[in-house]
């Protein structure tokens, strides 16, 4: 790492970014947590500086989570940035021939994490409470307490070894405890009375006298179908019937829960004990059995059954609040079109992205921006209702010429007025009307445009043309002129 | 060619809304020759005044008012008629910002119909529906013949069928029709500034702000040609704008400020009140008789007030002052009129003007046709008090707060241009931390591109531009800290008012110069913290000495006190305690009053940009010929030797030597301090040192004085200011050699203030040979007190006030010395009688408060600690029963031995809980790791120029703007402290170090001169880490191997620690 930029992470407090967390360059540099940005840069202005990610370290830690499922599958979060292993019978299944067992075990697990990028530090112990002590404030970054060793391990380990909260740890570190082994041999009675029962709940945890249990991490997942069959199947039809049952089966919860499924997971269990998982979208919640079995369509082949599916369950990955909707009787040209576009094209984007992947899709929208060109947008088939219409005025052509195109105006003279006459496409207009000018100036903070001056024209021939000088009149000098589109 | 007037024009001053400053747009105005031009802004008047002094200037019309956006729907721009009139619209505008929070406004139409006689409405409708029209008419028929509507053309391509629509309406209400633009900038070239402003108003960024902004640059002033252009067809319209314009003839000349009744209540003219009052006064004032040339000077003083007729003014000061005594709070009067006999003998002022021959004229002249100006300064803990008087006294319609005109600066310019311009925030911050000061210079593109952003990158550059286009834009209104306006009338229609961030104030919407330049008088009502410790002080002297003094009869000149203060002894003394002064003392050598005038105003931004200092210096100790550029100088500068050290002399030397008039002088002044645009600048100083090298003066002199009124303009310090300054000096440097546990108390007392911290305060006081004791329960109230001092031959001793404990509140503290009784034996009877609870109980405990009862700071936590849990467990007090029987009913505690803590851990507990400690300095504990390192004590010992180090706790840093780069730094150790220079090569290298350490060992070069010691550092080693060390020891010898300390958490890092407990004051 030599020779890299410090990294801090920053969080926002009152007004003023704290150093939220920072590697061991920043931290070799002279940051420190809980230090101000403003401070942190005139200390190390080299550093590099991003905003801390709390949801994303989050997710980072559940996927180390998952990933420390081989070893045990008996795996919790401890705190926002440490795990629990129950290593119970497992020790023994790492290492060579000749060193299994748990520093086998533990070393291995340091070893890979470090292989990743983590800076590890682990330990093993008899209790939850003092592989946590040992791993945070112990000398070695894998220590192994041998069974029975416990209370010895920790004797000379601060107190907030014992996951106190701070205050109850800076109280006692203030009247002189503080170390475990002061602690443990302190009278419960005025302990307890002082600090109320967590101090000793946590004394006794680590200790080994109260057992403390390591809740396994479970998948929720509410909404959730099971189906078992009693003999493996294989058959695609029968497994079609399968998901049926499942998508009433679910599509029933949701309704009682009024809400709909943006994704949804088919696993099939195959008697080997592979896995076979297939997920959908939607594009808006959905709970309409018949119209999720067709987002499946085409999706279940292309498996091996091997020897046949035992069982399958449908899950409900994300759903959202779906209130039922009265009658779908819509007109064209009701109070709500925009709702009655958005009725009508779900289905038909749910099937187009499920096909060619939602990525691919887009529709036109409206963008608020003065220049004509601009005004339009594609965004994103899945992505929320426009919030932003055009406004009524001023009224622009439906279609625009992508680019506008010269037109020679006659007389070449500009009296700051429309022309007298123009010739578009070899083709002569004598302008009949004229309305405008609306001015649009150029957006100055992408590039150095011109303003232009739009005129509404009609000829004589009643076609209605949006024409625009290309910067400003000149009372001696030609202007360019142009056209941008056509009316009706 | 006048055949237009722009009706509708908003200024910067609705903020966020225009870009333009007033003056610029009626310079605009004027230059395309259009007569006149109106102003307004939202609901508001605030930039109308500068617009005005523009106006004037330029000579063009200014037709006054603004635009009300009512809450019910309507909007109208309103321009008064009269005098009569503006004071409506001015109440009207009050009305709204009284109703809403601090810068909102909420106006009905019923207000408007209600305030609105000889206002000429111009309706601004959204639509042109029928409820405009039922709109316009009610007002129409409220207010016949004085209501138009408002027509535009914009550009935006339907505006002749708009303007035709518009015309329909007006026609239909019977309403004549006039022609607007809604003008936002002086010029078509302010756009993007413009859309900046709408995006910093709307939080968005200029890539998505859309149709927020305006599609073209059409809001600019145009020319009559142009809109008759725009308007054609629609020539009444046109013709309307002139019409108004000449309607609404009232100027803001018509205001004429008229003083209070109040001040002579029984119908007696105030002259000769003032006389009345101005001779008793002087009977006490000089109670050994008048001499002659004070009895003329007073004579020729009233003689000059009556002609200008002033005596009002000096009564309703008066009248502050008189106030102030009967609640005895100390005040005294500075400013350009304080320092005369009248103040003096009004009690206004305590420096005796014949001990400093001061002129009257220079402070109230009949050609500086200005008000006379006098800063009262009243203790800082009680000028609420002299404030809720005036209210009390002229009544909240008649008496307001000036405010203060916000601006941006060129950092807050660029970190909100930047984000508007959609920077990314770190990015922001890195420019925003390339700009210095207050300029609005532009940013050195050598600094940007040392951050690495490229200043040429398009977005960069734009940022740079308009930020600093937009830097002394006003941003916000916020009350000037006292400067008060009190009228006979209602205030409200001199002037809007509105309300201030703090409850119950309110603040006039002009600052100080607009009311300048009306010529509207203001008292200044100022806080200061030094006169709450000389107040205090004085009460000590009275209770405990039994020595009554106030600030004008303290023994004058006595020669201890200049003996300490040449010894640079200064710590706590007003104004002359920073390391600056402390520097410059010995020096100096001030022997006598005057020479502490100069002290006062010479270690200033001014003298020292001129580059007076040195050759002030030396000649007074006589390494250089006393000389004067010419013999009519010399009148002006004899007092300073020649060299012109105050803001008179200043202003005395462009009137004497370039041959200025007394108001241009000032007019001098007034463009560098306040209306500091470049241009006015340049014309000024070609001004000046051209007309003294005329004047056969030497140019590089001439300079030096033109660059010591530009530091002047932004850092006045005149004369009469310094005099009243240099009386607190004297006050409290007497106080301090004289009675110096009394003055440790009262400073004490009167924190937070001054330079210094408490630890420093104490440790001074004992250097001085006070006693000095811990707060205790049993012994100390909320303030620290004087107690007899047995040991000490009866001189009193300083005992620590529970307000040195971090954390505990004053009403806690007061209610346990209210119930003491006779002391408190045990927690348990604190807790029954003073019922405070169990985290007080632990305040107290951390603060060692306990040690009266036996308790050692463990042992009182220990204890306190039964109580906080008592509580969290919901127990009740204990019962009476139990309470007789002496058993708090929660049975018996098991007897827990605490290990006794080490000296160090006692000075880290120390530190944490009151911020100092009186067992032992931590340098002294971890002396023996600095065997080689001299003690600040014995620098005074070692030869100058010898290579040595010094390490200590680091107190303080500074970078003061006028060292270019160099870092101040100031080490404490148990012997005093050391003074550390570090270069800016130096810097660089040890950056980090210098910026973040809190223990800091630093080798270089002994520098001195006199008894001013320096170290020039060449290298310094952080050790912070050591502090971690602390608490394992005992003395300063090396730690036993038992008491090794726990191993620390890997993750915190020793300086986190030290950061918490051994804070310096950096960079203020």
């Amino acid at each position: 790492m030599a020779g890299a930029a410090p990294l801090v992470t920053t969080r926002a407090a009152g007004g003023r970014l704290l150093v939220a967390a920072l590697d061991g360059v920043a931290e070799q540099a002279g940051l420190a947590l809980g230090m101000t940005l403003a401070d942190a840069r005139a200390v190390a202005p080299e550093s590099c500086v991003m905003p801390a990610d709390p949801t994303a370290d989050a997710a980072l830690l559940d996927r180390l989570i998952s990933w420390c499922g081989r070893y045990t599958p008996w795996v919790a979060a401890a705190g926002l940035d440490g795990i629990f292993l129950d290593a119970s019978g497992c020790a023994h299944l790492f290492g060579t021939p000749a060193s299994r067992g748990e520093p086998a075990m533990c070393g291995d697990l340091v070893r890979r994490l470090k292989g990743f990028g983590f800076a590890a530090s682990a330990a093993m112990a008899d209790t939850p409470g003092a592989a946590w002590a040992m791993a945070h404030y112990g000398a070695d970054n894998c220590a192994i307490i041998a069974p029975g060793k416990t209370a010895a391990a920790l004797a000379g380990l601060p107190v907030a070894a014992l996951r106190l909260d701070a205050a109850t740890a800076g109280t006692l570190a203030r009247v002189g405890v503080a170390r475990i082994a002061q602690l443990c041999a302190m009278p419960r009675a005025p302990l307890t009375a002082r600090f109320g029962a967590g101090v000793g709940r946590r004394l006794d945890q680590a200790s080994g006298a109260l057992h403390e249990a390591i809740s396994p991490r479970m998948p929720v997942t509410p909404f959730r179908a099971h189906l078992a069959f009693a003999e493996p199947i294989a058959l695609a039809d029968d497994i079609e019937r399968g998901l049926d049952r499942l998508l009433k089966d679910l599509c029933r919860r949701l309704d009682r829960a009024g809400r709909g499924a943006r994704r949804l997971a088919l696993t099939l269990y195959r008697v080997d004990g592979e896995i076979i998982e297939r997920q959908v979208g939607a594009a808006r919640p959905a709970r309409d059995p018949a119209h999720l079995a067709r987002l499946f369509a085409g999706r279940l082949g292309g498996f091996d059954p091997g020897f046949g599916v035992e069982a399958m369950t449908l899950a409900a990955q994300g759903t959202e609040m779906l209130t039922p909707v009265a009658g779908t009787a819509l007109i064209p040209g009701d109070a709500a079109p925009a709702q009655f576009c958005a009725e009508d094209l779900a289905p038909l984007i749910d099937r187009l992205g499920n096909r060619i992947g939602f990525e691919k899709l887009v529709r036109l929208g409206a963008h608020p921006s003065h220049l004509p060109e601009r005004a339009v947008r594609a965004r994103p088939a899945l992505a929320e209702a426009m919030d932003f219409v055009w406004p009524p005025t001023p009224r622009r052509p439906l279609r625009l010429l992508a680019p506008p195109e010269r037109i020679e105006a006659i007389p070449p003279g500009d009296t700051g007025g429309p022309p007298a006459r123009f010739r578009w496409r070899r083709a002569d207009h004598r302008i009949h009307t004229a309305e405008g000018p609306e001015r649009i100036a150029p957006e100055w903070w992408l590039r150095a445009g011109k303003t232009r001056d739009y005129w509404r024209v009609e000829d004589t021939q009643g076609g209605c043309f949006w024409i625009y000088r290309h910067g400003v009149a000149h009372r001696d000098r030609p202007s360019q002129w142009y056209l941008h589109g056509l009316f009706g | 060619m006048t055949d237009y007037v722009e009706l509708q024009v908003t200024t910067n001053f609705s903020f966020l809304r225009g870009a333009s400053h007033p003056a610029e747009l009626v310079l605009r105005a004027a230059s395309l020759g259009q007569g006149a031009v109106g102003v307004s802004d939202r609901n508001s008047l605030a930039g109308i005044v500068r617009a005005h002094v523009a106006a004037k200037e330029a000579k063009v019309g200014l037709v006054v008012g603004a635009r009300l956006d009512l809450a019910d729907g309507l909007s109208v721009l309103a321009y008064p008629v009269d005098r009569a009139a503006y004071g409506r619209l001015s109440r009207l505008i009050t009305l709204g910002r009284r109703r809403a929070p601090k810068g909102e406004y909420i106006l009905y139409r019923k207000d408007v119909l209600g305030h609105g006689k000889g206002l000429v409405f111009i309706v601004l409708p959204d639509d042109d529906d029928d409820a405009a029209a039922a709109q316009t008419g009610a007002l129409c028929a409220a207010f016949p013949g004085f209501v138009y509507l408002a027509g535009y053309n914009f550009c935006r391509g339907d505006d002749r069928r708009a303007l035709a629509r518009r015309a329909k309406l007006a026609a239909h209400a019977s309403v004549p029709l006039v022609a607007l633009n809604d003008v936002r900038m002086h010029e078509r070239a302010r756009r993007p500034l413009l859309d900046i402003l709408t995006c910093i108003r709307e939080k968005c960024t200029i890539d998505n702000a859309g149709l927020r902004l305006d599609a073209n640059a059409e809001r600019h002033l145009k020319s009559a040609a142009d809109m008759a252009r725009l308007f054609r067809g629609h020539e009444a319209a046109l013709a309307h704008t002139l019409e108004i314009a000449s309607r609404c003839r009232f100027s803001l000349d018509e205001l004429r400020y008229e003083y209070p009744d109040e001040v002579s209540p029984d119908g007696c003219p105030p002259q000769r009140r003032l006389a009345e009052l101005t001779w008793a006064g002087a009977k006490s004032r000089y109670p050994g008789g008048l001499s002659p040339s004070v009895k003329t000077q007073l004579e020729h003083e009233l003689g000059l007030i009556e002609e200008l007729d002033y005596a009002p003014y000096f009564l309703t000061v008066h009248d502050l002052v008189r106030f102030a005594r009967e609640r005895d709070i100390l005040c005294q009067g500075r400013g350009s009129a304080a320092n005369s006999a009248v103040c003096y003998c009004l009690g206004i002022t305590a420096v005796d003007p014949s001990r400093l021959d001061l002129l009257f004229e220079r402070f109230i002249s009949a050609e500086r046709d200005e008000p006379p100006d006098i800063d009262i300064d009243f203790e800082h803990e009680r000028r609420e008090e002299v404030i809720q008087h005036i209210y009390q006294k002229y009544g909240r319609d008649r008496a307001g707060l000036t405010a203060v005109v916000i601006r941006y600066r060129a950092r807050s310019a660029i970190r909100d241009v930047g984000k508007a311009m959609g920077l990314s925030a770190d990015t922001v911050g890195l420019l925003a931390g390339q700009v210095h000061g207050r300029s609005g210079d532009p940013v050195d593109n050598a600094w940007v591109r040392e951050v690495g952003i490229d200043p040429d990158q398009p977005r960069v550059a734009m940022v740079l531009a308009q930020a600093q286009r937009l830097t002394g834009f006003p941003r916000h209104l916020s009350q000037h800290v006292g400067g008060f306006v009190i009228t006979r009338g209602r205030l409200d229609e001199l002037a809007p008012i509105e309300n201030a961030a703090m409850a119950g104030r309110t603040v006039l919407e002009w600052n100080k110069d607009d009311l300048d330049a009306l010529g509207i008088l203001k008292i200044d009502v100022l806080a200061l913290g030094m006169l709450s410790c000389i107040a205090k002080g004085f009460a000590l002297l009275r209770s405990h000495y039994a020595k009554s003094y106030d600030l004008a009869t303290i023994p004058k000149e006595d020669p201890a006190v200049y003996d300490m203060l040449c010894q640079a002894d200064s710590i706590g003394v007003f104004q002359v305690e920073s390391r600056a002064q402390m520097a410059f003392l010995p020096r100096m050598k001030p022997r006598n009053f005057y020479d502490l005038v100069i002290e006062v105003a010479i270690v200033r931004p001014g003298p020292i940009q001129g580059d007076m200092v040195h050759p002030y210096l030396r000649r007074r100790n006589g390494e250089e010929r006393v000389e004067y550029p010419s013999e009519a100088l010399r009148r002006v500068l004899e007092k300073t030797l020649g060299i012109p050290l105050f803001q008179e002399q200043a202003m005395r030397i462009a009137i004497v030597g370039a041959g200025f008039t007394a108001s241009q002088a000032d007019r001098l002044r007034r463009a560098m301090a306040t209306f500091r645009h470049a241009g006015t600048i340049h014309g000024f100083r070609e001004k000046m040192v051209g007309g003294m090298v005329a004047r056969g003066y030497n140019a590089d002199f001439a300079e030096r004085c033109f660059r010591q009124i530009e530091g002047f303009g932004e850092y006045g310090f005149p004369e009469s200011h310094a005099a009243s300054f240099a009386l607190l000096v004297y006050v409290s440097a007497w106080m301090k050699r004289r009675y110096p546990a009394a003055f440790a108390c009262a400073l004490l007392n009167s924190q937070p203030m001054g330079f210094y911290a408490p630890a420093q305060i104490v440790r001074d006081a004992r250097d001085h040979g006070v006693a000095v004791r811990p707060p205790d329960v049993n012994l100390s109230n909320w303030d620290c007190t004087l107690e007899l001092d047995e040991a000490g031959g009866g001189d009193y001793a300083l005992r620590l006030g529970l307000r040195q404990i971090k954390g505990l509140k004053r009403d806690d503290a007061d209610i346990a010395a209210a119930m003491r009784g006779n002391g408190y034996g045990d927690l348990a009877a604190i807790w029954r009688r003073a019922g405070l609870d169990g985290p007080v109980l632990e305040v107290l405990a951390r603060g060692d408060a306990f040690g009266s009862m036996g308790l050692s700071r463990r042992d009182g936590l220990w204890a306190a600690r039964r109580f906080v849990a008592a509580v969290r467990n919901g127990a009740a007090k204990p019962l009476p029963l139990f309470e007789a029987a002496g058993d708090d009913g929660w049975g018996t505690d098991a007897p827990v031995a605490l290990p006794k803590m080490t000296l160090g851990e006692a000075v880290i507990a120390d530190y944490t809980a009151l911020r100092l400690s009186l067992r032992a300095h931590p340098m002294a504990l971890l002396r023996r790791n600095f065997a080689a390192a001299v003690t600040a004590g014995d620098l005074k010992n070692t030869a100058p120029g010898a290579r040595i180090a010094v390490a200590g706790l680091v107190l303080a840093r500074q970078r003061p703007g006028t060292a270019k780069g160099v870092i101040f730094a100031t080490l404490e150790d148990e012997t005093g402290t050391a003074n550390i220079i570090v270069w800016p090569k130096i810097f660089e290298r040890f950056r980090r170090i210098v910026l973040t350490a809190r223990l800091l060992k630093v080798r270089g070069e002994l520098q001195r001169e006199g008894i001013v010691i320096h170290l020039i550092a060449d290298h310094l080693e952080d050790c912070s880490g050591l502090l971690a060390t602390l608490a394992a020891r005992d003395t300063g010898e090396p730690a036993n191997a038992a008491a090794k300390p726990p191993p620390p958490a890997r993750r915190r890092h020793p300086r986190d620690q030290a950061r918490a407990l051994f804070p310096s004051r950096d960079f203020h």
